[in-house]
């Protein structure tokens, strides 16, 4: 049975079989590409950004700019482009009907089936998508790091990614996610957009959302999942470390603050945008394509310093609703009353001056400052994991560091082509 | 209006708690979000500005806290001397021209 995903379109991998690849790509040229090009290679052939099948051409760009819609009439938020220089554009002989194989850690990756060569406005691009054209925005900054021109064209995997530990379990492509939510038997699916190691206010926004979700279903078996995606990508210094994020999202299962019966942990390859509202819309595609029915939306969600208002993405996905194929759940933030003596929604309790909220920013700084948070705002377990994964993983630290940067496992690399 | 002020949570561990006692400081502390131990020094704007700009790392978490947060651990240790020296949390002035 067809899968179908954003846009009523069908999703469709594109992955070539591993024996007709080697001879497709056979004398072709190769060109290495940066990991937030392989990172959108993995989206658009697995069906992540599905209905793309490749980077956008100018119609699309233009569209998504102008539009927020591909030429085809389909919502789409952000651009998905691959940028060349004048120079690389010569060198690879680099127009329309070309074909080349985009090559990543040394290997070929892709085929890429070039279609256009184009040129874009980057302060243009900035201003449909940020809402701003100031370079000290991070997805500013990306747009105008980009080289002189785009190249549009079909993109098909001819050698698929090692996933390296501990993140392969986490790796779960649309196709496949969709199986698993079936033998589970959920009905419903809410995901939790995560970049971060949870505290127990994430903990009951993934609850509360939970909630939500349920509804009117029966509640004779369990009907409905939260799926934790975090979003692996570029990384900031300071940021917690990859493999504390992802290890610890699961442990909230594992510790049995969840349970299999309605929690499940996944990753996807993304380079955030910070782009608040737009971005919003663009994670509710990516999880309508895994699947998902339901997608929690907090305060200032993918925002970035002040550019965007707390419940801009609440507004601009309301207005496209009829265009998505899942349901926004939209969160309250969850904080510490004293008084209740617990984690509460500030939708439901009343003490307001006792309140003491609290966020991950803050929960870093307790860690930084060598003191084990209390059970109640940091679970043990995740407390105890994210000391293991500094000293597995992070050279010491839980955070991202220079060494980290240099040192670190990649999550995934491409294999020779066998 | 009276000025806005910004805390940064010095998260007072069994090492700091130790200084405090042998200072006889402890009641200086705070308990918060069910039995952590904190001392708040008070920044001004100024002075938070300041800070943020002398410390690239630290971060003011404008949306829930309205806090300073991420100062590097010497650098909270720096503060949290000065705090059982001067027995007084009003140690900021100080501490920008000190350090």
């Amino acid at each position: 049975m067809a899968e179908i995903g954003h846009g009523g379109i069908e999703i469709v991998e594109r992955i070539m079989d591993p024996k007709e690849a080697k001879e497709k790509i056979k004398g072709l040229k190769q060109i290495p590409i940066r990991s937030q090009i392989a990172n959108e290679v993995i989206g658009i052939a697995y069906g992540f950004f599905s209905p793309l099948q490749g980077f956008m051409g100018k119609a699309d760009v233009d569209g998504v700019c102008k539009n927020m819609r591909l030429s085809n009439g389909v919502l789409w938020s952000i651009p998905i482009v691959f940028d060349m220089s004048n120079e690389e554009i010569a060198q690879y002989d680099i127009k329309p009907g070309a074909k080349v194989v985009l090559t990543y850690t040394d290997n070929p990756m892709a085929l890429f089936e070039v279609e256009e060569v184009f040129e874009y406005n980057k302060e243009e691009m900035c201003q449909a998508v940020y809402g701003t054209k100031e370079a000290k925005h991070p997805g500013c900054a990306r747009t105008y790091a980009y080289k002189d021109k785009f190249v549009g064209g079909k993109i098909t995997l001819v050698n698929k990614p090692k996933i390296n530990p501990p993140y392969e379990p986490y790796f779960i492509p649309p196709l496949q996610m969709r199986k698993i939510f079936k033998e589970k038997g959920w009905k419903r699916v809410v995901a939790h957009q995560t970049r971060n190691v949870p505290h127990t206010g994430h903990e009951w926004l993934m609850k509360g959302a939970w909630l939500q979700a349920y509804g009117e279903l029966p509640i004779d078996k369990p009907y409905v999942g939260v799926l934790v995606n975090a979003i692996i990508g570029e990384k900031r210094k300071g940021d917690y470390i990859d493999e504390a994020i992802i290890l610890t999202q699961d442990e909230l299962r594992k510790s049995g603050y969840f349970g299999d019966h309605n929690h499940l942990t996944s990753l996807t390859f993304w380079d955030m945008r910070y782009a608040g509202p737009k971005e919003a819309v663009f994670h509710a595609i990516l999880r309508t394509n895994l699947g998902l029915t339901h997608h929690m939306f907090g305060r200032d969600h993918a925002g970035v310093g002040t550019y965007y208002g707390p419940y801009d993405a609440h507004i601009l996905l309301e207005s496209v609703k009829k265009d998505l194929a899942i349901t926004p759940v939209y969160s309250m933030n969850w904080l510490y009353c004293p008084h209740c003596g617990e984690v509460t929604s500030e939708g439901l309790c009343n003490h307001k001056k006792e309140w003491q909220k609290f966020s991950g920013t803050l929960i870093r700084s307790i860690v930084d400052d060598g003191v084990k948070p209390p059970r109640l705002i940091f679970r043990p377990e995740v407390f105890d994991l994210v000391m293991e994964c500094a000293e597995k993983y992070g050279f010491g630290s839980p955070f991202v560091t220079d060494e980290y940067l240099q040192k670190r496992t990649p999550v995934f690399v491409i294999p020779p082509l066998g | 209006m009276a000025e806005e002020k910004y805390p940064i949570n010095v998260w007072v561990n069994e090492e700091r708690y130790e200084k405090l006692q042998k200072a006889g400081l402890a009641g200086m502390c705070e308990e918060v979000l069910a039995g952590l131990k904190v001392i708040k020094v008070y920044a001004n704007e100024k002075q938070k500005d300041e800070i943020l700009k002398k410390y690239p790392t630290a971060k003011f978490d404008s949306a829930t806290t309205k806090s300073i947060e991420l100062l590097p651990r010497k650098v909270k240790d720096q503060i949290f001397d000065l705090v059982v020296t001067k027995q007084s949390v009003d140690v900021l002035d100080e501490f920008l021209s000190k350090y």
